[in-house]
């Protein structure tokens, strides 16, 4: 039987070792190109293996190993080290994967460097949805291969249909425009599953007052705030 | 000391020069060093080239050199993505799959490969997507710095295949056939790099799938074994390598020829053929002669 979300403990990263927290910098404030703050995610996914990501279906069709993807630019702790850790949002983020692939009724491929990566990865200089698992590069739909102007926005008006708010960037070769994928996001999407408790943003800011356990028990999400931008 | 032939009324200058007249090149230069006599031989080899995929090597040789480092490690992985950046003004461009060596890799874009792979299918099939992932990760100044500390002054790598952009504005990676046979040479002496590298770097080398110039030149019933790099661009058509021959040491043989116009494969492999068969038939004679 193919393994959930449900199957994977949530943690707070506030509460992880030092040496993961320099990583994932949870809910550190992070400037994005145009220099607006957003604040890093701090509930994430503990994944255990990479053969548990291969296997974990979160949804019918989007196993989590695809949306964990990274070359070596991504800091060698999280590249080859497990326990890795994903940001909750990944499971939203598979869901409007999965509507998109429904609607155009073909598989759709996300580029390595393209799903999750960390705030240490090479290509994090600014702030990405990337970072909170909340974006996702499409490099091909079915035989199609997503790097013309016409194919480009053909894929991200029919993202756009399935969810206005979603942000898909602009053909083109600049900053801030796509030429060989839709990249696709949801935001700075901060999920907070059920059973996790806010407090104790103040270890942030060296107070060890915070009761919090590490490691949370598994739960359906209780609430998920999008920005997108 | 190495014995340099006299390059007047030599028969050896005079065959090449004839294979470079028939073949109606604009210029030709060998570069030889054989190990076993001892002897070093060149003809305009100081003249600078335009690499063509000849500069693969030198792409390969810095990878091995950050390995070695631990810059990279081999195993690493790669993204592989036909998107670069021109090394004159940060124009995006990208590579076609139907004018490379190797359009398989195409297959993979979007998906990774390790830094091993892409050196070997940079070398065995030529590939250009491979040649400009790697350097896009090296990084154009590393390799200049490996290959300036490593005292390879003939080889200059300033931008990734197929850099239209730069290109116009003249700048092109070039080659001198001293450059690259000092190259083989430090190589082979593990001058440049530590001798677990070197074999690896020659193990891809002994894979070239390329093999219509200097290995054609010589006879099957050799035995030769034959490391080598091969390029080829619109005028120019180079191949360099070392040749590997049962119980003698080895000689190291670069041959760059370049042509007034536009053309590839067909005579012009045949002409670098001709000269190596001339190289391996000259050292067949000057072996026998001086072990009588």
């Amino acid at each position: 039987m193919n393994q959930t979300t449900r199957d994977l403990p949530v943690v707070d990263a506030l509460r992880l070792p030092e040496e993961i927290r320099a990583l994932l910098r949870p809910d550190e404030l992070l400037a994005d190109r145009a220099g607006r703050q957003h604040r890093l995610p701090r509930f994430f996914y503990e994944v255990r293996s990479w053969s548990q990501a291969k296997e974990l279906l979160l949804t019918p069709h989007v196993r989590l190993s695809e949306l964990l993807i990274v070359d070596s630019r991504e800091a060698p702790r999280l590249l080859e080290d497990f326990p890795h850790y994903v940001p909750c949002a990944v499971s939203l983020l598979a869901r409007i994967i999965e509507d998109l692939r429904a609607k155009v009724g073909a598989p759709v491929f996300v580029a390595a460097n393209g799903g999750y990566r960390s705030p240490a990865h090479r290509l994090s200089v600014h702030a990405s949805p990337h970072l909170w698992a909340a974006a996702a590069d499409i490099y091909r739909v079915g035989d199609t291969w997503l790097n013309t102007q016409s194919s480009v926005e053909k894929y991200g008006t029919l993202a756009r249909e399935l969810l206005p708010d979603v942000n898909v960037l602009p053909f083109g070769h600049q900053p801030g425009e796509t030429d060989d994928h839709l990249h696709l996001a949801l935001g700075y999407l901060r999920a907070v599953p059920a059973g996790c408790d806010e407090r104790g943003s103040e270890l942030n800011s060296g107070n060890p007052g915070a009761t919090l356990p590490a490691l949370l028990a598994p739960s359906p999400f209780e609430s998920a705030s999008a920005q997108t931008s | 000391m190495p014995a340099t032939l006299p390059a007047k009324n030599f028969p050896l200058l005079d065959q090449i020069r004839e294979i470079g007249r028939q073949a109606r090149v604009s210029a030709l230069a060998v570069a030889l060093y054989d190990y076993a006599l001892d002897l070093r031989f060149s003809v305009q080899a100081s003249r600078v080239f335009h690499a063509a995929s000849t500069i693969k090597l030198a792409i390969l040789f810095a990878l091995y050199r950050a390995a070695e480092t631990e810059r990279v490690r081999l195993t690493d992985r790669l993204h592989v993505r036909n998107r670069f950046r021109s090394q004159a003004d940060g124009s995006t461009f990208f590579l076609q799959a139907d004018r490379d060596g190797d359009p398989d890799l195409y297959k993979r874009v979007g998906r990774t490969a390790t830094l091993q792979e892409l050196a070997e299918t940079m070398i065995v099939r030529s590939s250009n997507l491979a040649t400009n992932l790697l350097l896009d990760h090296l990084e154009v100044p590393f390799v200049t710095e490996m290959l300036a500390a490593a005292g390879l002054e003939g080889l200059r790598c300033v931008r990734g295949v197929e850099d239209e952009a730069a290109f116009a504005r003249g700048m092109n990676n070039s080659v001198t056939a001293d450059g690259l046979l000092e190259f083989f040479r430090r190589v082979h002496e593990s001058r440049a790099l530590g001798a677990e590298n070197r074999d690896r770097l020659f193990d891809i080398l002994f894979q070239q799938r390329f093999n219509a110039m200097l290995p054609a030149g010589i006879p099957d019933s050799a035995k030769a074994r034959v490391a080598h790099k091969t390029g080829e661009i619109s005028t120019v058509t180079h191949d360099a390598g070392m040749v590997f021959l049962p119980g003698r040491a080895p000689y190291a043989l670069v041959i760059l020829t370049e042509y007034p116009s536009a053309g590839t494969g067909g005579a012009r492999n045949k002409t670098v053929a001709a000269v190596s068969a001339a190289v391996y038939e000259f050292l067949q004679a000057a072996g026998s002669a001086a072990t009588s």
